[in-house]
């Protein structure tokens, strides 16, 4: 188990989310304990993903369900952790990483009949190396929910320390392991 | 010169229990210090660690709403999975 005051941890986008609506009594506790030492962090780039994704939802929807929507996002919006902005350091970090890993590791998300398109995927990809890059510059373990990426990452790096000055290794923490 | 801010006191009577109150006590002669202060700081500590309950309950209600209500599509899209029809995509 990782104990709450162990932290600050930076949350990636859907480990925010998972942990923010889990029903899991143990990992409820977990979060509760950690938010009343600690604030959530996150990237700027989690908070665009997040930001976009009520947009979009909205955009499709009638006037009750955007309602709905509005309030959702103003929730997610007024209690809004620590956020990282992406200076310069995250920026020169993240074009290193983005250029040691051009493509995405795993193939686009599908779902029943519907499928991510490529243009999509690699967007994805570059805002998760935006993330680790984030991390890293933070100095900070990545709470995250996606092993396949960031453990691919993670290797790059661990592979390239000279072009990870002073930073590094990327420490990534799985939101399973949060409680076991 | 620097001015330090004295938190002003108020006298008041109150009811404890007798167990913690010869807790405090005894911390208190342990410690070389009067009674008022054990327990002014064992209150402090109280009310900070009740305001961060407080604070971690009201962000977990506010991730509670910002996250339900809405299908498992619309979930990956606030994770940022944007997902399309496969004729969508080839238009």
């Amino acid at each position: 188990m990782i104990a709450p005051a162990s932290g600050p941890f930076l949350f990636d986008t859907s480990a925010e989310s998972w942990l923010g609506r889990t029903q899991d009594a143990i990992l409820q506790n977990w979060f509760q304990e950690y938010l009343s030492i600690h604030p959530v962090h996150v990237a700027s780039i989690t908070v665009m993903e997040r930001i976009r994704g009520y947009a979009l939802i909205a955009s499709h929807s009638h006037q009750p369900k955007r309602d709905a929507v509005e309030r959702a996002r103003t929730a997610y919006l007024s209690r809004l952790g620590h956020v990282w902005p992406v200076d310069a350091a995250v920026a020169v970090v993240a074009a290193e990483i983005m250029a040691l890993l051009p493509l995405p590791p795993t193939p686009p998300r599908q779902r029943h009949k519907q499928i991510e398109s490529r243009q999509e995927r690699l967007a994805r990809w570059r805002f998760d190396c935006m993330i680790a890059a984030t991390a890293l510059v933070a100095a900070m373990p990545l709470i995250h929910n996606n092993a396949a990426d960031f453990e691919f990452i993670r290797s790059a790096i661990e592979r390239t320390p000279e072009r990870f000055p002073r930073l590094g290794p990327l420490q990534l923490l799985r939101c399973q392991s949060l409680i076991n | 010169m620097k001015r330090h801010r004295i938190n002003p006191t108020r006298r008041t009577t109150l009811t404890l229990p007798s167990e913690s109150l010869t807790q405090a006590a005894s911390i208190a002669r342990a410690r070389k210090v009067n009674l008022s202060t054990v327990i002014s700081e064992a209150l402090a500590n109280g009310l900070q660690s009740y305001a961060a309950t407080q604070r971690s309950e009201e962000i977990l209600s506010a991730y509670k709403t910002a996250f339900s209500g809405f299908s498992e599509e619309e979930l990956l899209l606030l994770d940022g999975v944007v997902l399309e029809p496969p004729a969508k995509r080839r238009r």
